[in-house]
């Protein structure tokens, strides 16, 4: 009988071949590097352009810290009450049975599908002079656009999807069935889910906040439209970038950009990070 | 034993919480959510139907929401057939460094709108990095139409390949080797077998990219040129009208382009459930 | 005419699959693999087929070199445990598709498939079939499908990887029968791995036990259950 045949096929008949492989990988590397990795490099050129000195300048400037101070303060509001909220919608949906569901679902991942020009024009309409509430509100002296308020509002609604879309799956996997037994061992309701569900789903949420937190820090279009750019006192953090920009101060727009480019990879770090520990969990928790 | 027994079955919830959580979502949904967007919906109506109609009718209206519409469906097409590679290469080789850029693919998801947006318009623009050697060729992005594209493209990547990659990942190996055995040549089987099992899941997310790209505002204002009915989207238009107090005017435009998120949720659904019924 | 395969070996990483695996079966011979799992039955059997590669040993079958040439070349019907039916496609579609895949010199034209399709439909048994798809079958319809589709492209050698594993005992019995009955129609070299002894000495004339990626022993299944060569072979056969 013959020996070894050298003569193999080569590949396997699910292996492309070698030509489209690098074909493919090319025009994948190639796209990436250019459409995304570029404008990110940019950045950071952009922001040193003028040297470290310039950069420190430019974020440690009175307005820039006023933005910065807005931004977290904003998310300091809007974070912990879409998370409050994210929880309690996840509970009702996912651990009980009532007519409607779908359509609550549906409506909270409205903010998903809405241009975030529309999710602040929403506020406008309700609390601008020409308003449902925009009048009540002015000759009582009280200010929803153009200040804090809407900005947390505007702010709140882009982001409060963010927890309860990630809650709400995860919790409905998991079922009732170690609730149902810590009601039958006479848990109360806040024992039950601190002691019970929490354990269960801190990776998810821990996940999800980290989300909205990045999202709120970030959110433009939603917060353009009912903050009234007042330098100082109601630019956020993109929108003071807008502004630095516009007045061709290149160094400060792309500082602050940097910033925010850094909490975004800071935010895809962590992100990555938690999947990989999070696939476990779930995977466990799903196995309950 | 009896007190179990009675918490068991007397109440029409064995849990707790629920009269609570329930209230404070609907609270919340509706304060946040129902009413202002009811406010939304009525404003326009104020003027009557043919006053709506009016609004909107006009040419600049029209030209930007002709042009957010269909720069979107072929950002999504684009993304789509991108998405695809990406996703192709992601998920069937091996190379160093892939985690890194498969990380990398969430940028535009992970970055704030107008951070992208100063980024691409220094880029395209006529002296920035990609801008200036296009220029040569007599190629101009930022400030025309084009940097509106570009911007799409770059906000609705990560919805294509992230649609695609856990689909592709779980598609098994034996229908293509079963392709194999009868003959195919691996071109014919990525063809005729691949991509037809892929295309709900391209769909989906060719509809998610084209959806973002629709409303999308603060990636493409600084690198679109913003000429009105040239290349002023629509999302802009708004703003504008708001900062005239053209509020019914805005609000017009928000209807339509609400109405047109409402009907692309419809469609994704529609779209889930035929990808489920395939399976 | 015969299947040579000559001393097979094949390792996946550092866990030897196959050990040396050989046997000759006549044109035509229906052969069992037939052992536990990881005995290597069903790597020999890809590697028949074209989806592995062997590390070393030879097989000729119809004269060729069969290891050197691709899957897509051998012409050898393959059919999977888990059906790998085109869920996108129709019956008719499944089966037609070695058909249509063909270099246009060789492509059978419109009619020509259609009538193919119909007359391999009836062959198994689902006449009618053709605009159904595989969602809408029972596991048994699949299967059926799954080997018309093979059968199709008029192989030179058929090979099923436990096609019946998935189906229960009824609808094993009635397609082991269908199967023996196609085979002995279409006179084509079969070789039938599975785990389940009854059947492989029901349907095949040669069987090869197999453990640990070597045949402890090959012949016909009335004298393989009478002379057991090795205390593996007697044990396995007496469970």
């Amino acid at each position: 009988m013959s020996g070894f045949s050298q003569h193999h096929a080569g590949r396997r008949p699910t292996d492309d071949p070698l030509w489209l492989k690098l074909l493919l990988g090319t025009l994948a590397i190639a796209f990436i590097a250019v459409l995304l990795l570029l404008p990110l490099l940019l950045v950071f050129k952009e922001a040193f352009a003028q040297g470290a000195g310039a950069f420190w300048a430019a974020i440690t400037e009175a307005d820039a810290l006023a933005a910065v101070r807005l931004s977290l303060t904003a998310a300091a509001i809007a974070v912990p009450l879409n998370t409050l909220f994210g929880i309690a919608a996840a509970w009702s949906i996912a651990k009980f049975d009532f007519p409607g569901k779908t359509f609550l679902v549906t409506l909270i991942d409205l903010p998903f599908s809405v241009s975030p020009v529309v999710s602040g024009l929403i506020y406008v309409l309700v609390f601008g002079l020409q308003g449902w509430l925009g009048p009540w509100t002015s000759s009582h002296d009280i200010h929803i656009l153009f200040a804090l308020p809407g900005i947390v509002l505007a702010t709140i609604f882009v982001t409060f999807p963010f927890v309860a879309r990630e809650l709400i799956p995860l919790m409905s996997d998991q079922g009732r069935d170690e609730e149902e037994a810590a009601a039958t061992l006479g848990a109360s309701g806040l024992a039950t889910f601190l002691r019970v569900t929490l354990p269960n789903i801190k990776w998810g949420l821990l996940y999800s906040v980290l989300l909205c937190n990045a999202r709120a820090l970030g959110e433009f279009g939603a917060v353009s439209v009912v903050s009234g750019h007042i330098r100082g006192q109601t630019d956020t953090m993109p929108l003071h970038v807008e502004l630095l920009y516009n007045n061709y101060d290149y160094v400060g727009a792309f500082a602050v950009s940097a910033l925010l480019a850094l909490l975004a990879l800071l935010t895809l770090v962590l992100k990555s990070l938690l999947e990989w520990r999070f696939a476990d969990e779930l995977a466990a928790a799903h196995r309950h | 034993m009896s007190a179990i027994g009675l918490r068991l079955t007397g109440s029409r919830h064995v849990l707790p919480g629920f009269r609570l959580s329930l209230a404070f979502t609907l609270f919340y949904l509706t304060g946040i959510v129902l009413i202002p967007l009811l406010a939304l919906l009525l404003r326009p109506f104020s003027l009557g139907l043919a006053g709506f109609w009016t609004e909107i009718a006009t040419p600049r209206v029209l030209a930007s929401l002709r042009l957010s519409f269909g720069m979107a469906l072929l950002a999504a097409a684009i993304d789509a057939v991108f998405g695809f590679i990406i996703a192709w290469v992601l998920v069937r080789y091996r190379f160093p460094g892939k985690r890194i850029l498969d990380a990398v693919i969430d940028l535009p998801f992970a970055l704030p709108t107008a951070v992208a947006g100063i980024a691409l318009s220094t880029l395209y623009a006529p002296n920035g990095w990609i801008g200036a050697p296009l220029a040569e060729y007599g190629i101009r992005i930022a400030y025309t139409p084009w940097g509106v594209l570009v911007a799409m493209t770059f906000i609705g990547l990560p919805f294509t390949v992230r649609t695609l990659e856990p689909v592709l990942g779980e598609l098994g190996l034996d229908v293509e080797e079963a392709a194999a055995t009868l003959g195919a040549t691996r071109l014919q089987t990525i063809a005729r077998v691949v991509l037809p099992s892929l295309l709900p899941a391209l769909l989906t997310g060719a509809a998610m990219a084209f959806a973002r790209g629709v409303g999308e505002y603060g990636s493409i204002i600084f690198i679109a040129g913003n000429i009105p009915a040239v290349s002023e989207i629509a999302p802009l238009l708004i703003v504008t009208k708001l900062e005239q107090f053209d509020y019914a005017g805005a609000a017009a435009i928000g209807v339509v382009m609400l109405a047109a998120s409402f009907v692309m949720l419809l469609a994704l659904n529609g779209l889930q459930s035929w990808a489920a019924k395939r399976q | 005419m015969f299947l040579t395969v000559d001393s097979v070996t094949k390792k996946f990483e550092r866990f030897p699959a196959l050990n040396g695996a050989s046997f000759v079966a006549p044109q035509g011979g229906f052969v069992s693999l037939l052992g536990p799992s990881g005995s290597g039955k069903t790597t020999l059997l890809r590697i028949l087929g074209g989806l592995e590669f062997a590390d070393s040993g030879s097989v000729r079958f119809a004269d060729l070199n069969w290891l050197a040439m691709p899957a897509r070349t051998r012409n050898a019907g393959f059919v999977f445990q888990h059906y790998a039916l085109f869920k996108h496609m129709t019956v008719a579609e499944n089966i037609a598709f070695g058909l249509k895949v063909r270099p246009r010199p060789q492509r059978p034209s419109r009619s020509e498939i259609t009538a193919r399709v119909r007359e391999l439909l009836a062959l198994v048994q689902l006449p009618g079939l053709e605009d159904r798809y595989p969602s809408q079958l029972s596991g048994g319809q699949r299967q059926r499908v799954a080997l018309a589709r093979a059968l199709a492209i008029e192989p030179r050698m058929l090979l099923l990887d436990e096609p019946f594993g998935a189906l229960d005992a009824k609808v094993r019995k009635e397609l082991r029968a269908d199967l023996r009955r196609i085979h002995d129609h279409a006179g084509v070299t079969t070789v039938f791995v599975t785990h389940d002894q009854e059947e492989a000495f029901a349907v095949a004339d040669l069987v090869a036990v197999m453990k640990d990626g070597r045949i402890e022993q090959y012949g016909a299944p009335a004298e393989v259950r009478r002379n057991p060569k090795t205390v593996f072979v007697s044990e396995f056969l007496s469970v």
